[in-house]
Formats: structure tokens, sequence, C-alpha cells
């Protein structure tokens, strides 16, 4: 059992009254294995966050399955997934959300309290190592307001590591911090993936941030696609020129990272396949480089 | 639990020091309810007591022969019939009537003074008692002594009615003032028999006979021999006034009540208004700490805890506002120069009681939006910004 994250054939579907419907998740199937550090990329509205709220237990599918660390949790009572969240997730969103009311320290201290693990002793200790580890033991004392993006966001991830889960779950945990700060705060999490063992799964729009991760998937209406959306799909106009920028550019990064695989892989194939490949990327590359000289274009 | 619920007082503590105003307005609208019931209800108690030692001093634990008119025309030689009546131990012919010093209206007691020891609790705080054969001597109490501006040996004019024709008295003597009942009968004048009879025009007449039982159980007999031997007479039974007046007295206590209860209603609403309105500005964080594993009871706990932080700081502070009330309600009393007393019985109980009312009134209130609360769906709380 190493996959902490089984979908089978999960569908969520929101009924608006009347006949409407919206087919937020079609069919996702989609294996975690433990450990893993995973981004998940795709337009707005494709179903991302819907996605997470899944595994993470904040929502139930409307079909299929969710097994997570080995635990069929479609069916659970609210109680019982209130429990899950408890003891095997850990949520990082994207505006932090601390309670401005209470310190970093405090803060941290939530889950613990709810969970009742620990004595009163181990959750203040262990809320304050979990705040050394994201290298934030100067601001213990501090109020979501009186903290940076960047720190609050670290003070939130050292929250959802309190109970030790088996997933953290982050939704565009960089899509309210500067550039600079997001990519700090991906590599701290990369680095807490590499020392401590958890499973990161990580809902982002930046490609760089992405490819900080050893795999990621990409969502287009609801489904998992095997590669980027393709330019030849030709996007719906409800996809904003931003959105479409950013898939056009974290495209460009999976062919340049797939042409280095092909390259490394060269020996092993034969020539044909190969150079029947290679074409096909460069096509594809310089489809892609035009597209986005236009879209630069376009947005003078 | 205990964790949660510790937690959750911290965060109800910051919540409601976050919001002052808002904090401060809704205390004060508990404030006011628990402070209008505790006033009103030691007032009740107080007034009760009252009225029973009262009662019990006027009284001597009897019976008491009014006159029908509740003129002084009862022949004095009938005490001597009254008190051959078996069960009888003591019969005792007074003149309590009313007389106008300056232009107020005062009762006196005409009573003799070897008598007045075995129903009025007199303690002389100046001057002398009363003795047989004064005919121009008067006993105040001090509130009417000071009311009047006198002291002993000053002198005090009596009039039966207003602007007529008055008679001179010296005071001889202040006592403590003996309990009494506001407008009903504040006793605090006395004269001889004598002088009230010679006063008053009506030699050997008498107001009223007070009677003494040898046992308070044989009350009912004795007033049933009494009502057949003066069928004209007004026959009054100690325990009869006194359930009569209970009466009055839970009537005002119940109206009382209503209006402190409205008020406490008022307060209610206010609690209800301020947790739900921290409800809503807090929905995302609802939402968090749903996503962080918060159950229902969690998030009531936390939200019920605002609730009954408010209402325990309201409850407090009624309480001791309350008191307050009571001491300004007996100065309000002081300076219209009404001759009454209200007493402030500070019971521990009504203290009790009031904490609780607000305790209880912040629950009950606090629950529906704390229930809200707890059923906040946390992804559509965390959705939006
Ligand atoms: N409660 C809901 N009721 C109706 N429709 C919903 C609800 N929640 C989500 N949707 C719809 O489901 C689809 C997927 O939404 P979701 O929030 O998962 O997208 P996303 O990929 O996270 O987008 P973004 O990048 O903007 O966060 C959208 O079309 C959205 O409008
Ligand atoms: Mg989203």
């Amino acid at each position: 059992m190493s996959n902490v994250v089984e979908l089978r054939n999960v569908v969520k579907t929101y009924d608006l009254g009347g006949a409407i419907k919206v087919d937020a998740l079609r069919g996702i199937n989609l294996n975690v294995e433990r450990g893993e550090f995973m981004s998940i990329m795709g337009p707005s509205g494709c179903g991302k966050s819907t996605l997470l709220n899944i595994i993470g237990g904040l929502d139930s599918p409307t079909s299929g399955q969710v097994i997570i660390d080995g635990i069929d949790i479609t069916h659970m009572s609210e109680r019982d997934l209130a429990h899950i969240r408890r003891e095997k997730i850990g949520f990082v969103f994207q505006f932090f959300n601390l309670v401005p009311l209470l310190t970093a320290l405090e803060n941290v201290q939530i889950p613990m309290i709810f969970a009742g693990r620990y004595s009163n002793a181990e959750i203040k200790e262990r809320a304050i190592e979990l705040l050394r580890l994201v290298g934030l033991e100067h601001r213990l004392h501090h109020r979501p307001n009186q903290m940076s993006g960047g720190e609050q966001q670290r003070v939130a991830i050292a929250r959802a590591l309190a109970n030790e889960p088996s997933i953290i779950l982050a939704d565009e945990p960089t899509g309210n911090v500067d550039r600079e700060t997001g990519l700090k705060i991906i590599h701290l999490m990369k680095n807490l993936n590499e020392t401590l063992g958890q499973t990161f799964i990580i809902v982002t729009h930046d490609p760089d941030i992405a490819h900080i991760s050893k795999r990621i998937i990409y969502m287009l209406d609801g489904q998992v696609i095997p590669e980027p959306p393709r330019l030849t799909m030709n996007p719906s106009s409800s996809i904003l020129a931003e959105e479409r920028r950013k898939m056009l550019l974290s495209e460009l990064k999976w062919l340049e990272v797939s042409i280095k695989n092909l390259e490394a892989k060269k020996m092993k194939l034969n020539k044909e396949s190969y150079l029947q490949a290679k074409l096909g990327y460069k096509k594809r590359l310089e489809m892609l480089k035009k597209a986005l000289q236009e879209e630069y274009k376009g947005r003078r | 639990m205990l964790r949660t619920a510790r937690f959750a007082f911290t965060m109800a503590r910051r919540s409601i020091t976050r919001r002052k105003f808002r904090s401060a307005l809704t205390i004060l609208g508990i404030i006011i309810g628990i402070s209008a019931v505790v006033s009103l209800m030691t007032l009740g108690i107080g007034m009760k007591s009252q009225v029973e030692s009262t009662l019990n001093e006027m009284l001597g634990a009897g019976i008491i022969i009014n006159s029908s008119t509740y003129g002084i025309d009862i022949p004095e030689h009938v005490q001597y019939y009254v008190s051959q009546v078996p069960g009888v131990n003591k019969s005792i012919p007074i003149i309590m009537s009313m007389v106008y010093i300056g232009n107020k209206p005062h009762t006196v007691v005409g009573i003799d003074p070897e008598q007045a020891n075995e129903v009025y609790q007199v303690t002389i705080e100046d001057g002398r008692g009363l003795r047989s054969g004064d005919m121009d001597a008067v006993v105040l109490d001090s509130t009417i002594a000071s009311n009047l501006g006198v002291k002993v040996n000053d002198t005090i004019t009596f009039n039966t009615q207003t602007g007529g024709l008055g008679k001179t008295f010296k005071v001889v003597g202040i006592i403590r003032p003996i309990a009494s009942f506001g407008q009903f009968a504040s006793i605090g004048c006395f004269i001889t028999l004598d002088a009230a009879q010679d006063f008053f025009g009506t030699p050997d007449r008498v107001s009223s006979i007070l009677i003494r039982l040898d046992d308070p159980s044989q009350g009912e007999q004795v007033e049933a021999i009494l009502k057949q031997m003066f069928p004209d007479a007004n026959v009054l039974r100690q325990e009869e006034i006194m359930s009569n007046i209970n009466r009055i007295m839970s009537t005002i206590d119940g109206v009382l009540l209503g209006l402190a209860s409205i008020s406490l209603m008022v307060g209610a609403l206010g609690i209800m208004n301020t947790v739900m309105m921290s409800v809503h500005e807090r929905r995302r964080e609802i939402g968090m700490l749903k996503a962080v594993g918060g159950e229902r009871w969690h998030i009531l706990i936390i939200f019920l805890s605002e609730a009954l932080l408010i209402s325990f700081i309201g409850g407090v502070f009624g309480c001791i506002f309350g008191l307050g009330g009571v001491y300004l309600i007996q100065w309000f009393v002081k300076t219209l120069g009404l001759n009454i007393i209200v007493p402030l019985l500070i019971s521990p109980q009504i203290l009790a009681l009031g904490l609780m009312a607000a305790l209880a009134v912040g629950s009950v209130a606090g629950f529906y939006p704390s229930w809200k609360a707890a059923n906040v769906r946390p992804v559509e709380a965390l959705r939006y910004e």
C-alpha cells in the first residue's frame, strides 16, 4: 500500500437548481504515492480546488471512490471526515486563513487542540518546534497582521504539519505573495517533503513553481489530461488571456523537459521512433513560440 | 473538551476586546436587564420582610379590632369584654388616627405608655419615653423628627385638618423608627391615650383594640368569637392581613419582574445580534477551523463562549449596578420626603440568581447564531475572499 491517495472515477456535479448542472470533475483517476511532491496545473475553473477538497475530505464526490491512506472516505459521515482531516490532512490556503485574534504560536496549536493527541505542554513545545522548522522562531507571539504574507504562509504550513498528517494539500499557496516569496515557500515545502517524507499536493498556476515538483498533472474541464493542453485544442474563449499565457508557458516548460528526457533516453530507443518524436516536439516547440510571441504582442 | 473550552475562552476574550464598542453596547444591554432584575427583587424581598416585621410589631401576632367606620367610636370598656374572651392574653385599646403637622398628614397613636411595650418595640434614642398623665408630650421616631426638623424639647402643633386650630405638644423623646410600611401606616408619633382622647374630643372612646393571643394557632377561633360578640366591628386577623398584603406584594412583584424580563429580552437580542455579526465576519475562519479538523461542537463552543463571556460580564456588573439601584431608590425616596424606609437586604441568593439569569440568557441567545456557525459548510466558506 504505497499509494496514499487513490481516486477511482471520481465525479463531482454541482446542481445549481432547475436543469442547470456543473460538472466540476468528470471521472478522475489518480494515484499518489507516499512521499510524492506533486503539482496540479490547469486553467481557472477546471476543477483543481474541487479535486483538492475531495482528497482532503472537505467535500464528497457525487460518484466514484476516494481512498486516503488506505481508508475509503467516500461515504464517511461529517464527523468521521473531520477526524480524517484532523489526523491525516494538512491544508494550506491561498489566503493563509490564520485566526487574526491569535498569535502565530496559538494558530499552530489549533489542530492539536482539536485532536487531543498531545498534552498541553507537548502542544506548546511542538508548536514552537514547528515554527522553528519553518524559520519563524522569532515570530512566535506575533499576530497575523504583524507578519508579512510570506511569514503568514509559513505559519500556515507549520499549522498544516501540526498533527503529522500523511498529506499536505496546498491550494495556490503562492497566489497571494510575490514571486520570490512564492518560490521560497515552495522550496520550504520541498525541503519539508524531503526531510519529513510527507506527501505534498500543490495547486499552482506558476509553471516555475510546478516544475520544482517531480510530478505535474494537468487538468482541463474536470479531467486529468496526460499532457499540457495543446495549442491545437484551441482554448475556449472562456479562458482568460492570462490563463492562456500561463498554459502556453507551462507547455513550453513541459516540452523542454520532454526533449531533455528524450535526449537522455536516446540510446535506448530505436532510431525511427526517436526521430519521429524529436520532429514532433520540434514542430510543437516552434508553434508554441510563435503563439507566445503573438500572445505578448496582443497584450501590448 | 476542557482544552477546547479554554481555547474558546481565549478567543472569546480577544474577540470581545477587539470589538470594544460593540461588545460594550451588548454588555450594557445585559447590565440593564440584570440590574433591573436584581434591584427589583431586592426591593421586593426587602419590602415583604418589612411588611411582615411591621405587622408583627403592630399586632403582636394577633388580632386587631377596628371600628367599622374607622372613626374613634369604640367604647373603651369594650376592651374589658374582649379581655374575657378565652385565648386572649392581652388587649390594649388605642387610638390610631391622622393628624396634620404643618400641612403633612401623619398617623398618631394614642396608647397607654405602660402597655406600649407589649406591642411596639420601643428604643429610646434621646430624651425619655411617655409617662402616664403626659397630656402634651409627644414621642417621635428619628425619621419624622428629622423630617420635621425638631429635637427634644422643641414643640410641634397637631391639627385635625389643614389650617384648623391646633394643639401644641412638646417633644419629650426620640425613638428609633419602628418598622413601617409605606403610606399604609407609618407609625412614629406617639402620645398617651388620654391626650389623644382629649385632642380628638372623644372621651372614653378608642379606634382600635389590639389583641395578643395566648397561642397564635387559636387565632381563627378567637376571631370567630369576637365577630359574634361585635358584629358591627371590623375584626382583622394578622394572618389574614398578611395574606392580603402578600397577594398585593406578589402582584407588584410580578409586574416588576415582567418589566425586568422585557429588558432582559432586549439584552438577549443584543447578544444574538453580536454573535450573529461575529459569525458572519468570521465565516472564512470557521471554514478553516473545520478544514483543520474542527467538528461542529468545537465551533459551537467557540461562539457560545463569546455569548457566555459577554453575559457573564453583564451579569456581574448587572448585580453591582442592581444593588446600586436600590441605594438610588432609597435616596430618591428620602429626597422626596416620603416617610418610607426602603430596606436593603443584600441576599446572596439574588445575586446568584442574577448571574445565573445572565448566563441563561447568554446561552439561549447565543445558541442560535453559534449553531449557524457550527453548520457553516467549509467548502463554501473557504471559496471566496
Ligand atoms: N459550490 C459550487 N456550486 C456550483 N458550482 C461550483 C461550486 N464549486 C465549484 N463550482 C464550479 O466547479 C468548477 C470547478 O471549480 P474549482 O473551484 O474547482 O476550479 P479551480 O480549478 O480551482 O479554479 P481556480 O483556478 O479559479 O481556483 C467551476 O466551474 C466552478 O464554477
Ligand atoms: Mg481554485
